[in-house]
């Protein structure tokens, strides 16, 4: 996307129309619940994987028309940017439908996937959400981007320097994110894959802190990527479109970021799913979006593994890859930690709704990534075994075996099983599970293959 | 009198109806209700099931603040009518709220700000990316009670801190009580700051609020 078409955004941001933030909030509300009606959009708890192409492509047509009804909202200029229809299918045509991620031999083709699609999802990895420790990030780092299954690695974030509290826009931010885009280099360098695509520095909350990232020979490459966050719901700011500017010029992947919150602005789960398409639809059109990274989250318990997490994921998943060539992936988070069974449940759950959905896969966002050093490279293992083992599946079929996993997890969201940090479930020097973790892994193995999951080996 | 506007008032508020929360309140004051028993015995029990609904997730965002929009609408015109009469609304207490500095995150410092209005305290919200002397600023300004900070990052829950030790620093520590919350926040960084409180949802910030007014 050429960088004129910034310049417009620009524009529209300063002569777009005035809106109280909150009257914005409101109207996306109310669009979203009187477009839930009109296209009658119905959340079956039953059905998380859904297969009625019908609903999935009236899901779409509901987040086309969110988006083109309200808009992108400013908060800096407190304005609306509003978008043609002509102009959002123009964007859309040109979508590539793939980006390339990585370099060398350890570079992979991720793709606007379809729905049962027989090739495999690309799996990312790494603490992008969840606080680490200085000590331990880098071997969390080595842990995700060992794992053969793995293709992409997330950076994370490490809140200290040198045992000091990083704030944004101080130079500890400058100083971090350097800190951790080599630390990500180095993991990549250390697992033998020094090609790997590096999809985030996540200490750095300013455009400032993300161009520290960058750097070819240390840090962030043009065939990494970088975030560009939205504001729940439908909002960006000078900061990220910025980010924007910076991306496009130093060639770098640009990553949409959204994080739509289940029971926020777009109410339950119909129409969150709608709001999630006009976020993509955000994401194509004002940050010109290489890939889309949807982290829904549920406002109570952080998660998007619960039946409505689960349904959002693939009604979005399907609508996109049915209509669009938006390059998505779902990036799971749920509430359990490292250590404990009902963590890989979750994440079998997501695995398998997203494969079949059209979607690739990141994953896990443990404890919804409020507890610092609750990240391995096991899970995101587990997930991708999952979603290999399910590649070509029927969404009927899906739906059947996530019917069975979800009640072995469901009990624990009012009293989630936390788990333990890096430290107490892999062995830091070595960076191998212990005995802890990889027990309730096979555990958690043995039981979904009695449930009808037949691992590759 | 009263008990005649109980069900379509509070009706009116649970569906965000505020046309209808504002005619039905007009009708009311005209028929010789106290504004006050309005407030107290409708307006505040409504937003209350509400806000208990909302923790419940039967209803979700909007209905909560399109109820508090409703109720919002109602208050106006009922503290106009306290004013005219030489009387003022009695509140809980006066709460100084905002996301601390470098923080853009608001949502849920918003749904603490809508619960806390409806238990009927007086909230003085300051919106995002708050610098610490604004929270102290501010709360003077307002004979705050308390001062509640929301964080989302773990890169700017130091935030907290800064305002804390800035009370601190400026001798007006025992002034405020202080309560932080958000996605980052646990109850071992509140100790470890020296909050006076912790909260892990709005509903929690409410029974925090109730209880530290109550022991000051």
């Amino acid at each position: 996307m050429p960088a004129h078409w910034l310049s417009e955004i620009m524009r529209r941001s300063h002569d777009g129309p005035f809106m109280r933030e909150h009257d914005f909030d409101m109207a996306v509300a109310k669009t979203a619940r009187q477009l839930t009606k009109k296209y009658g959009i119905r959340f079956n708890p039953q059905t998380p994987v859904p297969w009625d192409d019908d609903l999935t492509d009236r899901v779409y047509q509901a987040g086309l028309e969110l988006f083109l009804e309200v808009g992108v909202y400013n908060m800096d200029t407190s304005r609306v940017i509003r978008f043609s229809r002509d102009e959002v299918e123009e964007i859309l045509r040109h979508e590539p439908g793939q980006v390339v991620l990585g370099e060398g031999k350890d570079a992979v083709v991720m793709k606007a996937r379809k729905v049962e699609d027989t090739e495999r999802p690309i799996v990312h990895s790494g603490p992008t959400g969840t606080p680490c420790s200085e000590t331990m990030h880098p071997r969390i780092l080595i842990s995700c981007a060992q794992e053969p299954l793995i293709d992409c690695l997330g950076a994370g974030s490490v809140a200290m320097y040198h045992g000091q509290e990083i704030k944004p826009g101080t130079p500890l931010e400058i100083m971090g994110s350097r800190r951790d885009a080599i630390a990500a280099r180095m993991a990549v360098t250390a697992a033998g894959r020094p090609g790997m695509h590096i999809n985030d520095v996540a200490v750095s909350l300013t455009c400032a802190g993300k161009m520290a990232a960058c750097n070819p020979q240390f840090g962030l490459r043009p065939s990494d990527g970088l975030l560009v966050s939205q504001m729940t719901e439908l909002k960006t700011n000078f900061d990220q479109l910025s980010r924007v500017a910076f991306l496009l010029d130093y060639g770098i992947r640009i990553v949409d970021l959204m994080t739509p919150l289940i029971g926020g602005i777009g109410g339950g789960a119909e129409g969150t799913a709608i709001v999630s398409i006009a976020t993509h639809l955000l994401g194509a059109t004002c940050y010109c979006a290489d890939y889309h990274m949807m982290s829904h989250t549920h406002l109570k318990w952080l998660n998007n593994t619960d039946r409505m997490g689960l349904w959002i994921m693939a009604e979005v998943g399907q609508a996109l890859s049915r209509n669009t060539r938006i390059v998505t992936l779902n990036d799971i988070y749920t509430v359990s930690g490292p250590g404990t069974e009902e963590l890989l449940y979750e994440a079998a759950a997501g695995a398998i709704t997203g494969t079949v959905s059209g979607m690739n896969i990141q994953g896990c966002g443990c404890t919804g990534g409020s507890l610092t050093d609750h990240y391995t490279g096991l899970e995101a293992r587990f997930a991708a075994e999952v979603s290999r083992a399910v590649v070509g599946m029927s969404r009927q079929q899906a739906n059947e075996l996530v019917l069975k996993i979800l009640p072995l997890y469901e009990h624990t969201f009012e009293a989630p099983r936390r788990g333990l940090p890096f430290q107490e479930v892999y062995d830091p020097l070595t960076v191998q599970p212990k005995p802890t973790w990889i027990e309730p892994y096979q555990r958690a193995k043995e039981k979904l293959a009695s449930l009808g999951i037949h691992f590759v080996t | 009198m009263l008990e005649k506007y109980r069900e379509p008032l509070s009706n009116a508020i649970a569906e965000g109806e505020a046309e209808q929360a504002v005619e039905l309140t007009r009708q009311a004051l005209s028929e010789g209700v106290d504004p006050l028993d309005i407030i107290q015995g409708i307006l505040v029990p409504a937003l209350t099931q509400v806000g208990e609904r909302f923790q419940a997730f039967e209803i979700f965002l909007p209905e909560l603040m399109m109820a508090g929009d409703a109720a919002a609408a109602a208050t106006t015109i009922l503290e106009e009518a306290i004013a005219a009469k030489g009387a003022q609304r009695q509140h809980l207490g006066t709460i100084v709220l905002g996301t601390v500095a470098g923080d853009i995150h608001d949502i849920g410092k918003n749904i603490v700000s809508t619960l806390l209005r409806s238990h009927g305290f007086n909230v003085v919200d300051l919106g995002r990316d708050v610098p610490a002397i604004r929270f102290i600023e501010e709360a003077e300004k307002h004979h705050a009670a308390i001062i509640a900070m929301s964080a989302l990052m773990t890169t700017t829950r130091p935030a907290q801190r800064d305002t804390i030790n800035l009370l601190k620093e400026l001798g007006k520590r025992d002034a405020f009580k202080v309560i932080v919350g958000g996605g980052c926040v646990n109850a071992e960084w509140a100790q470890a700051i020296g909050a006076d409180g912790y909260a892990e949802n709005a509903a929690e910030a409410v029974v925090l609020c109730k209880r530290l007014l109550q022991a000051n």
